[in-house]
């Protein structure tokens, strides 16, 4: 009786696999695990040294320093035990600092890319040089993490950055046909009156922001990809750990979100050398660090035509353009990661962390 | 049985057909839909229903904003604004504290590189006069 109920009942299997699905959608699960040591804090921006699991002799001398984007937290770069950049960077040598700028309170509301870049990102720097002892590093920036670096890199070119990496760096905004491009526009959307009411702009609102560039991939695939891997344990966890990812979502801090929609967006202040942070003005024709720039050709967020021009610009004699098929998450956290992203960005930067 | 079995030998998948629809479907309106928010009139809408909810909510957000701070003076609390102008102190304090870190660490690394040449060990009591 009890077979013939399984055969016909086909109510139990989907009610099991409901189950299984509203569990894997709301369950956190651990991220952001590879051991690490805090080094150095000021305010809510902490600088953290992932311990190393190679000894000194094994270790390039170079140490190198991730700068990611102001809304997002940084565990992206450490996803999951075996499928973790920060892991996979530690065993293939590296002295790795994650620069982690913390979650900005209604107090950091006026903070701009001028302390960003001139007191949090600098003062990193100095610790980080006084902690290793070395007077040379690797910096990698990431989204609006890179256009942090690249000013950190224009205005301070002699501050001992030898390798810069710069991944889906938004730096051109002169193509005003991108989606983000016109949602910003002073037409459409009143950045003041937003900042007003909120003081910082609240990380729901750039979620849904990002999401809405695919809608429907965002909203109703994504869940339904979820639904057909059901059955397989390892892509579920996968799965999971993006979504923790993605719905710890982070504000921007008032001063900085206004200079990114008005400087940036609006007046492409940055490629046209006119943008100036603290009256220093930021050309990146001084950038003259080696350079790696990573773009994913999929990119929604950072379309790719944003990231390109900046070759033209950097004086670096050493500089290399490297398009990857994938998207502007996928090229570091998907499968295209550890396959071709980081064996790449490690080919690259062995040979320079001497 | 045999009926059942597809040509590369996998069972035969009566929704396979009807997944492959769905699938061509919604690739279909993602495609259209990543098209449809990248419009000019998808941005003004957008736009104009952000700036109606913030002209709306404005006055409500004012007045629990003055009726709360009224409150919190009524018992003698510290409000928002007092909070938020300690933090900015302590970070203040906190910057302050790293230029004094970063000086220590610059007379550190001077007297790494040129080391202090010591007087030679004079016996414990004696030539102290």
């Amino acid at each position: 009786m009890a077979d013939v109920c399984s055969v016909v009942d086909p109510f139990a299997g989907m009610e099991n696999k409901l189950m299984s699905f509203t569990k894997a959608v709301t369950t956190k699960i651990k991220i952001d695990q590879t051991p690490r040591q805090l080094i150095w804090a000021l305010n809510k921006t902490k600088l953290y040294r992932y311990c190393p699991v190679l000894p000194e002799e094994k270790r390039h001398r170079l140490p190198l320093l991730l700068v990611f984007a102001l809304m997002s937290r940084p565990s992206i770069l450490d996803l999951r035990p075996g499928h973790s950049y920060a892991e996979w960077m530690l065993n293939h040598g590296y002295d790795l600092y994650l620069l982690d700028w913390g979650i900005p309170g209604p107090e950091d509301k006026n903070l701009k890319f001028d302390d960003y870049v001139l007191d949090y990102l600098t003062r990193a720097v100095r610790k980080l040089k006084a902690f290793t002892g070395v007077e040379e590093f690797s910096m990698l920036g990431w989204c609006i993490g890179a256009i942090l670096a690249s000013a950190y890199a224009a205005l301070r070119p002699d501050d001992g950055l030898r390798n810069l990496i710069l991944l889906t760096a938004p730096l051109d905004f002169s193509h005003k046909e991108t989606t983000f491009a016109k949602w910003t526009d002073e037409k459409n959307f009143n950045v003041d009156k937003v900042l007003d009411a909120f003081g910082n702009m609240p990380g729901e609102m750039m979620d849904a922001g990002a999401r809405m560039l695919k809608p429907v991939d965002n909203y109703l695939l994504n869940y339904m990809r979820l639904w057909d891997m059901l059955d397989n344990p390892e892509a579920v966890q996968s799965w999971q750990a993006m979504n923790t990812w993605v719905t710890d979502t982070i504000p921007l801090a008032g001063g900085a979100f206004r200079q990114l929609v008005v400087d940036l967006f609006r007046n492409d202040l940055l490629l046209k050398g006119e943008w100036f942070l603290r009256g220093e003005r930021v050309d990146v024709s001084r950038i003259k660090a080696n350079l790696l720039t990573i773009i994913a050709e999929s990119d929604h967020i950072t379309p790719p035509c944003m990231s390109k021009a900046i070759m033209d610009h950097v004086s670096s004699k050493d500089k290399e353009l490297f398009l990857i098929r994938s998207g502007h998450i996928g090229l570091m956290a998907g499968s295209s990661g550890p396959k071709v992203t980081w064996p790449h960005m490690d080919n690259w930067l062995a040979p320079r962390s001497k | 049985m045999a009926e059942q079995q597809a040509t590369n030998g996998k069972p035969f998948d009566p929704m396979e057909s009807w997944r492959q629809m769905r699938d061509t479907y919604l690739e279909t309106w993602a495609k259209a839909m990543i098209d449809a928010v990248n419009t000019d009139a998808y941005a003004r809408a957008t736009g104009a229903m952000l700036d109606t909810y913030l002209s709306v909510s404005s006055p409500f957000r004012e007045t629990i904003e003055k009726a709360m701070l009224q409150a919190l003076q009524q018992l003698s609390m510290p409000s928002r604004a007092d909070v938020l102008s300690l933090a900015e102190r302590f970070t203040n304090v906190e910057m302050r504290l790293d230029d004094m870190d970063a000086k220590l660490d610059r007379i550190e690394r001077a007297l790494t590189k040129a080391p202090i040449a010591r007087p030679a060990r004079r016996p414990v009591g004696k030539g102290v006069k």
